[in-house]
C-alpha cells in the first residue's frame, strides 16, 4: 500500500499538470486522487485542503506547499497514523472550518481571495486552544504542512540541506555565523 | 526442499549452532574455520549483506510516513513500538507482538529480530569490556551464584574478538572498566569534554570517556579482509550498513564463515527441541520445524551450540525433555529458566548547557560518552547492591518559530535558530537475578509449531527502586554542578525486556546443584551442548553485554574442539 501511495505521490505532477488544460467544466469530479483506507474525503475538500497548505506556507520566489504535495502527504498521515477518534474530530472539524469561512467571509475556502484566506487563519491562529473541532483540524492540518515541508525533497536538498553520509564527524567546531535564507 | 531431508549423511554435520545473532554468528565463525562442517539454524529468513537492506540509502522524504510507524501497527504491537529503533527504516527487522505471542504474567517487552543476524542487525553497538569488579559481584555481595571465571580468563578472548569486530575506543586505564584493542576513538563534543574534566577534577572515582563502540573507525587488513569499511557516521545503523562500519553477523561472521567452504545455513527452521540419547547419555542432534513447509525434521552433530537470545535459548531447553531430564536438558539443578534478569533502563535526565556558544558539532557521530559504574565498585557503600553505567551525550539544538502563517512562517521555517547545548543521560543499572525471575513454558497453549508458548515472569525490585534514585540523585547533582541548568529527571516507568539485555535462566557456575554450565560454557550434566549467549550469565552487571557473549563463544568453541579431539566430548 505504502508503495502504491508512494507511485502517487510521483504521478501526482502529471495529474495536477493534466487537470490544469482541462476546462473547468470537466473538473467536475469528488474523486481524491489517493486512496484512502480511513477517511473519506472528496475532490473539492482536497482542493480546499491543496489551498490551505499554500495559504500556510505559500509560493514566493521558493515552492509553496501545494507544489510540494504537503495536502497529500497530511492525507496520507491522517488516514494512517492518526487515532480513529482524531480522524473523526479532523474531518468534522474541516466541515467546521469551512463554516467558518463562510461566516466570516461568506464563501467557502476555495471560493475566498488569498486576503480573505488569510483572514480566515489569522482568525484561527489567534485563538489559542483546539478544544473544538475547527481549530484542531487547522492545527493538525497545520503541523502536518510544516512537517511535509520541512521534510521535502526540495527544502532537504536546497534550504537545510541533509546528508545521507557526512562521512565525519567533528565534536567540536566553530558555530559558523548564520545567514539569512530567503524563503 | 526436502533433498536435504532424505539423506542421513546431508543431515549430520559436525557442529550444530542454533541461532545466528551476535553470539550464533562467532560460533559459526569460529567452527567453520577450525575446520568443522557446520550447520547454522536460523529461525528467520535470511538477511544477505548489503542486498537486503532495503532502506539503507534512503533519504527522509522516501519515507511515505516521514518514519513515523502507522498507528493501526502500533496498535496491534504495542511491545514492540515501544522499541526506540522500531521506525519506518528499520521495522521489517523486528518481529510483530501479532506474529509470536508469548505470556507476560508480569509486563515484559520482548524487542525480537528474528532473522539471519538476529538483533546483530539493529544492536546500538555498545562494547564495554567487564572486569573483576563484575565477574566477583554474586561472591561479594551474596547473590546469584560466583561466577566460574574471572577476568584473566576472558581477557585474552575479548582482545580476540576485539580484533575483528573492530572496536573504537581510548585507552582510559581504568580498573573496573579494562581497556582493549583498539581502533581510533571519535571526537568528544566540547561539552562532552568539559564534562570529562570536570567529573575528572571534583569526582575521585568517577570517569566520563568516549564509549567504546563497534565502529570501523580506521579499518585493519583484517576488516578490508571481511569486505568492510569505514564507519561512514551516516548514524543509520538500524538500516544495515552499505559500508559494513558497524560489525553485523551478516557484515562480518557469516559471510566468513561461508567462505570457509563448511558452513550450511538454513534459515526458516525453528528449533523444537535437542535429541538427547539416552544410551550415548549426549545430545546427538535437534529437531527443526521447517517455518514454510510445517514439516519437523532432525540434522546431527558432535557438538550443539544454544545461540538462540536467552529467553529463546531457555525455551529451547525446558522443551527438551527426555527421561533422563524430564524438566529440560541438562536440568538436574532444576535452576533452568529461572534467575532471569534484565538491565534497569528506566532512569533518564536531560539538562541545558549555556556555555560554547559558538561551537557546535559537524557530521554526525555513532556513539557518545559513557560513566562506568562508580557505585559500590571497591566496597558497599550505599543501601542498594550493585550500581549503574550511564550513557552521556550532548548536541547543540535548534528551534522553528512555528507561529504564524504565510510567508512570516515560512521565513521562520527557512531560519531555525541554533539553542543552546542539551545535555542528557541514561542509566543502565545491574539487577540482581533471583530465583523467583523465571522463563517458562506453558502448560496449554501451543505457537503455530506445536512448540509451547514461553512465558516470562520478571519484575523489578526494592533494589532496582532505590538504585533509580540514586542515579536521579548523583547525576542531578553532577549535573547541577558542572553548571547545566533546566535539569529534568524522568522515569520512563518502562517495563523489564525494553533494555533488550535480557540474560540469564542458564547460568554459569561453579556447582553443578546450582548451575547448568560450567566455565567452558559447557553443560555440567550434557557435555556436548554449550550456551554461549545471553542466558549464561549469572549476573548481568551493566555494561551492554554482546561483547562478552562474543568472547565467550569464542572462548568455548575453541575449548570445545579441544575435547572433540581429545575425544573427551
Amino acid at each position: 500500500m505504502a508503495v502504491t501511495r508512494r507511485a502517487a505521490l510521483k504521478q501526482l505532477l502529471y495529474v495536477s499538470a493534466g487537470m490544469a488544460i482541462l476546462p473547468a467544466c470537466l473538473q467536475h469530479t469528488s474523486r481524491t486522487s489517493l486512496t484512502l483506507k480511513n477517511i473519506s474525503v472528496d475532490g473539492d475538500q482536497e482542493k480546499m485542503l491543496a489551498e490551505l497548505v499554500e495559504t500556510i506556507i505559500p509560493a514566493t520566489t521558493t515552492p509553496g506547499a501545494k507544489e510540494l504535495s504537503a495536502h497529500l502527504f497530511t492525507l496520507i498521515m491522517m488516514d494512517d497514523c492518526y487515532k480513529k477518534e482524531d480522524q473523526q474530530k479532523w474531518l468534522s472539524g474541516m466541515k467546521a472550518f469551512e463554516q467558518a469561512s463562510r461566516k466570516l467571509n461568506g464563501h467557502t475556502f476555495l471560493e475566498s481571495t488569498p486576503a480573505q484566506r488569510e483572514s480566515l487563519l489569522s482568525a484561527f491562529e489567534a485563538a489559542k486552544d483546539d478544544k473544538d473541532d475547527a481549530a484542531f483540524f487547522y492545527r493538525a492540518t497545520k503541523r502536518l504542512t510544516i512537517e511535509a515541508y520541512t521534510s521535502s525533497k526540495y527544502f532537504l536538498t536546497k534550504v537545510d540541506i541533509y546528508e545521507l553520509v557526512p562521512a565525519r564527524y567533528h565534536g567540536c567546531v566553530p558555530l559558523k555565523p548564520i545567514t539569512r535564507k530567503l524563503a | 526442499m526436502s533433498k536435504d531431508n532424505t539423506s542421513l549423511q546431508n543431515r549430520t554435520f559436525d557442529a550444530i549452532v542454533i541461532g545466528s545473532g551476535i553470539s550464533g554468528g562467532w560460533a559459526a565463525k569460529e567452527f567453520t574455520e577450525k575446520g568443522l562442517k557446520t550447520l547454522v539454524l536460523e529461525r528467520g529468513r535470511d538477511v544477505k549483506h548489503l542486498k537486503d537492506y532495503p532502506t539503507t540509502s534512503q533519504f527522509p522524504w522516501e519515507f511515505p510516513h516521514r518514519g513515523q510507524v502507522p498507528e493501526a501497527i502500533q496498535t496491534a504491537n504495542p511491545v514492540i513500538s515501544r522499541c526506540y529503533a522500531y521506525k519506518e527504516d528499520a521495522m521489517h527487522f523486528f518481529v510483530k507482538d501479532t506474529d509470536h505471542p508469548y505470556g507476560q504474567p508480569k509486563p515484559f517487552d520482548w524487542i525480537r529480530g528474528y532473522q539471519v543476524g538476529g538483533k546483530s542487525l539493529m544492536w546500538a553497538r555498545q562494547t564495554q569490556r567487564w572486569s573483576d569488579f563484575d565477574f566477583e559481584g554474586p561472591a561479594r555481595d551474596g547473590f546469584a551464584t560466583d561466577w566460574p571465571i574471572r577476568y584473566k580468563d576472558i581477557a585474552p578472548w575479548y582482545s580476540y574478538v576485539e580484533k575483528f569486530v573492530g572496536i573504537s575506543g581510548n585507552k582510559d586505564g581504568l580498573p573496573n572498566l579494562p581497556d582493549g584493542e583498539f581502533l581510533p576513538p571519535l571526537e568528544l563534543s566540547c561539552v562532552e569534554n568539559y564534562f570529562k574534566d570536570f567529573v575528572k577534577d571534583n569526582y575521585k572515582d568517577r570517569h566520563v570517556i568516549y564509549a567504546r563502540c563497534a565502529h570501523l573507525t580506521q579499518p585493519q587488513q583484517i576488516h578490508l579482509d571481511q569486505g568492510r569499511g569505514q564507519c561512514q557516521k551516516r548514524d543509520l545503523c538500524q538500516r544495515g550498513c552499505p559500508f559494513g562500519g558497524y560489525f553485523s553477523s551478516n557484515s562480518s561472521t557469516i559471510p566468513w564463515a561461508e567462505k570457509t567452504g563448511n558452513l550450511t545455513l538454513r534459515p526458516f527452521s525453528v528449533v523444537h527441541s535437542i535429541i538427547y540419547d539416552e544410551q550415548k547419555g549426549k545430545a546427538t542432534g535437534v529437531r527443526v520445524v521447517d517455518t514454510n513447509t510445517k514439516e519437523m525434521m532432525e540434522y546431527y552433530a558432535k557438538v550443539i551450540f544454544v545461540n538462540a537470545a536467552a529467553v529463546n535459548t531457555n525455551a529451547v531447553l525446558l522443551n527438551s525433555t527426555s527421561h533422563r531430564f524430564p524438566n529440560g536438558l541438562g536440568n538436574d539443578s532444576g535452576v533452568l529458566g529461572k534467575y532471569f534478569a534484565f538491565h534497569n533502563y528506566r532512569g533518564h535526565i536531560s539538562g541545558q548547557y549555556d556555555g560554547f556558544k559558538d561551537s557546535t558539532t559537524d557530521g554526525r557521530s555513532p556513539t557518545s560518552a559513557y560513566l562506568p559504574r562508580f557505585r559500590n565498585v571497591h566496597k558497599q557503600e550505599t543501601d542498594f547492591l550493585r550500581g549503574y553505567a550511564a550513557g552521556f551525550s550532548t548536541g547543540r539544538g535548534s528551534h522553528t518559530n512555528t507561529n504564524g502563517f504565510g510567508k512570516t512562517l515560512k521565513d521562520q521555517l527557512f531560519n531555525s535558530e541554533t539553542g543552546p547545548w542539551y545535555v542528557g543521560s541514561h542509566m543502565m543499572g545491574e539487577t540482581i537475578p533471583k530465583e523467583i525471575s523465571t522463563v517458562t513454558l506453558d502448560t496449554q497453549k501451543k505457537d503455530e509449531w506445536g512448540i509451547p508458548q514461553i512465558n516470562i515472569n520478571v519484575g523489578y525490585d526494592d533494589n532496582d527502586e532505590k538504585m533509580l534514585k540514586d542515579f536521579f540523585e548523583q547525576m542531578t547533582e553532577m549535573f547541577t554542578k558542572a553548571g547545566f541548568t533546566n535539569i529534568h529527571t524522568g522515569d520512563s516507568k518502562q517495563a523489564p525486556g525494553l533494555d533488550i539485555h535480557e540474560m540469564g535462566g542458564v547460568r554459569m557456575g561453579n556447582d553443578p546443584k546450582t548451575s547448568m554450565l560450567n566455565k567452558w560454557n559447557q553443560m555440567h550434566a550434557c557435555n556436548n551442548v554449550f550456551v554461549t549467549d545471553g542466558a549464561c550469565m549469572t549476573s548481568t552487571s551493566t555494561q551492554n553485554p554482546s561483547l562478552t557473549y562474543m568472547a565467550l563463544t569464542a572462548r568455548a568453541v575453541d575449548y570445545a574442539v579441544q575435547q572433540l579431539k581429545k575425544g573427551e566430548i
